[in-house]
């Protein structure tokens, strides 16, 4: 009898493990299951659906049950794992235990819950499944205010999106600008600024207290600022490594709480990958792990985790992770890091700065593409950086991504080919401004190197 | 999860929070009008005062070394460092008698 092979997990990398499994070894018994009643749909673009960006949820469907079961896979929705046995190689199911002869864990995020009084009040709500998502949206109607908790990516583009609809909208915050876990203060305001055009109140360096309601419903967020009344709450505080189920069946954890894989995403036992959300892989630069990337890493990682299950040997590089997103109306990335995580680890780097446009200037639509990006001195290559303003931001992160993850230095991008079309290129390239302004700082002495370890008299207790 | 990892979980956690609000102080000062303080809890001073003044006193070479020797980094796990290797500039051809193609005249 052929092999069987679990995919515990239904997200992203859940269902590309399968199907890539199943399609290199189409002998391989494949069996996906999924909490869940829903499969293949973009978690992601919910909070556009709710800020009417997205006219409906069956939008973001990208394909069936029906479809995966046509393509050979046995797939067992709405079914929670409630034990796995890697002594055994069994799962157990509805009661019910179910051998396997490999095993890929995708078992995604979930949520950090606040660690307040109150967090458990009707009223509250977080943004991943599409059902719930439904249920909230036919309440956003008899909705007057919202408060937003956290900076999460998925926070921000929520209060954007509620602000759009028409809500009153509160975003509450620890950080000192928004973002600011990936985002460097220099494009705090711009961010800020169009926030606050669609409505949005910013309660900034803010901790949330409590929750409080009247009869175990939510009338309000309590602050170290002050009450803020409000009909809901969205809590977007930071996703966590949904690990709990493989970490008691004895796979290892890493320093993120997510489990340890190696580049072919094997995890700690024979037989058994992970991929996704759940799992941590480490950085291009630092090679340190890190947790709680896109849609597109859980997605790729699915495609190794299930190509090696099936037989193939196929490695997964370390992450230079490109991102991108609107906030509020403005769009922002970059890749690796930008100058405050980079000072937070202490690594040394120069600052390139430079503006271009996104067409030919007298071009309509034409928008400003502000670039900075930061590079090893010495070696010139380049090791992080943040893009923003209109068109382009994310093709350009992504390439930014690559080449660093191949070496470029700022000579390179100085002096990089581009396209000159006047509707969709300038003729002079953002990037390669931003690379020449740091070269000709470097030859003027200007760029001196950041992060000389600081006095401790520049910490402030 | 098993204890030790999670008090790991932990450390990692709280040492990255510091030295993050070390770092949005410094750089913030630059933005005072787009920023504002962050909110600080009392219980993070041990990490403020003592911490981040001695992580920050360490270059990244050694501190690159520390995580190495400390296995710290996914090395540990069976990932391998990536080269990272700039690749050599165009030159022109080399024709078959040695000498240089046209373009480098």
């Amino acid at each position: 009898m052929s092999e069987r092979l679990v995919v515990i997990g239904g997200g992203g990398a859940g269902i590309s493990a399968a199907t890539t499994a199943k399609r290199v070894d189409p002998s391989l018994r494949v069996s996906l299951f999924t909490e869940f009643a829903d499969i293949a749909y973009s978690p992601c673009g919910i909070p556009f659906v709710h800020g009417r960006e997205i006219p409906r949820f069956e939008d973001l469907f990208l394909s069936t049950v029906e479809r995966y079961v046509e393509d050979g896979l046995d797939m067992r929705m709405e079914t929670v794992i409630t034990d796995l046995d890697l002594d055994r190689g069994t799962i157990t199911a509805r009661n019910q235990p179910e051998g396997f002869d490999k095993l890929i864990v995708c078992t995604g995020f979930h949520w950090r819950r606040p660690d307040v009084a109150g967090a458990n009040l009707d009223g509250l709500h977080y943004v991943k499944d599409i059902r719930k998502a439904m249920e909230f949206d036919k309440l956003l109607d008899q909705l007057r205010t919202v408060v937003v908790v956290g900076a999460h990516p998925v926070a921000v583009e929520m209060a954007g999106n509620l602000g759009h609809r028409g809500l009153e909208v509160h975003l509450v915050d620890e950080g000192p600008w928004l973002l600011h876990e990936v985002l460097d203060p220099d494009v705090a305001e711009p961010v800020h600024e169009s926030l606050r055009s669609r409505g949005v109140t910013l309660h900034l360096g803010t901790r949330v207290e409590a929750f409080v309601g009247d009869d175990g419903k939510l009338r309000a967020v309590a602050t170290s600022d002050g009450e803020i009344a409000c009909d809901a709450a969205v809590i977007g505080l930071a996703k966590e490594p949904n690990a709990a189920l493989a970490a008691a069946a004895g796979l290892r954890v890493g320093t993120t709480g997510g489990l340890v894989v190696d580049d072919h995403m094997r995890a700690s036992r024979d037989g058994v990958w992970g991929a996704g959300d759940v799992i941590e892989v480490p950085h291009g630069l630092t090679m340190i792990p890190i947790q709680g990337l896109t849609g597109s890493h859980a997605y790729a990682q699915g495609r190794v985790a299930g190509a090696n299950a099936a037989g193939e040997d196929r490695a997964y590089d370390p992450v230079w992770v490109p991102w991108g997103m609107v906030a509020g109306d403005y769009t922002i990335g970059g890749f690796s890091f930008g100058e405050t995580l980079a000072q937070a680890m202490g690594i040394p780097y120069t600052v390139a700065k430079g503006v271009g446009v996104s067409r030919a200037r007298y071009y309509p639509g034409a928008t400003k593409t502000h670039v900075k990006l930061l590079a090893e001195p010495g070696t010139r290559r380049i090791i992080g950086g943040q893009i923003h303003g209109g068109e382009g931001v994310k093709e350009r992160c992504d390439f930014l991504a690559f080449a660093a993850k191949r070496g470029a230095t700022l000579d390179d991008l100085a002096w990089m080919e581009n396209i000159y079309s006047p509707p969709i290129g300038a003729l002079f390239e953002p990037v390669a401004i931003a690379a020449q302004n740091g070269l000709a700082d470097l030859r003027r002495g200007e760029a001196t190197p950041e992060q000389a370890p600081k006095p401790a008299s520049a910490v402030p207790a | 999860m098993s204890a030790a990892a999670d008090v790991r979980r932990r450390l990692r956690e709280r040492a990255e929070h510091a030295l993050r609000q070390a770092a949005m102080e410094d750089l913030r000062r630059q933005f005072p009008a787009a920023t504002v303080a962050p909110y600080r809890d009392r219980t993070d001073l041990v990490w403020r005062a003592l911490f981040v003044p001695l992580y920050r006193r360490v270059p990244w070479s050694t501190k690159v070394r520390v995580m190495e020797a400390l296995r710290m980094t996914a090395t540990r796990a069976g990932w391998s460092r990536p080269e990272r290797t700039a690749r050599q500039p165009w030159r022109p051809p080399v024709r078959s008698d040695g000498s240089a193609g046209d373009a480098a005249r």
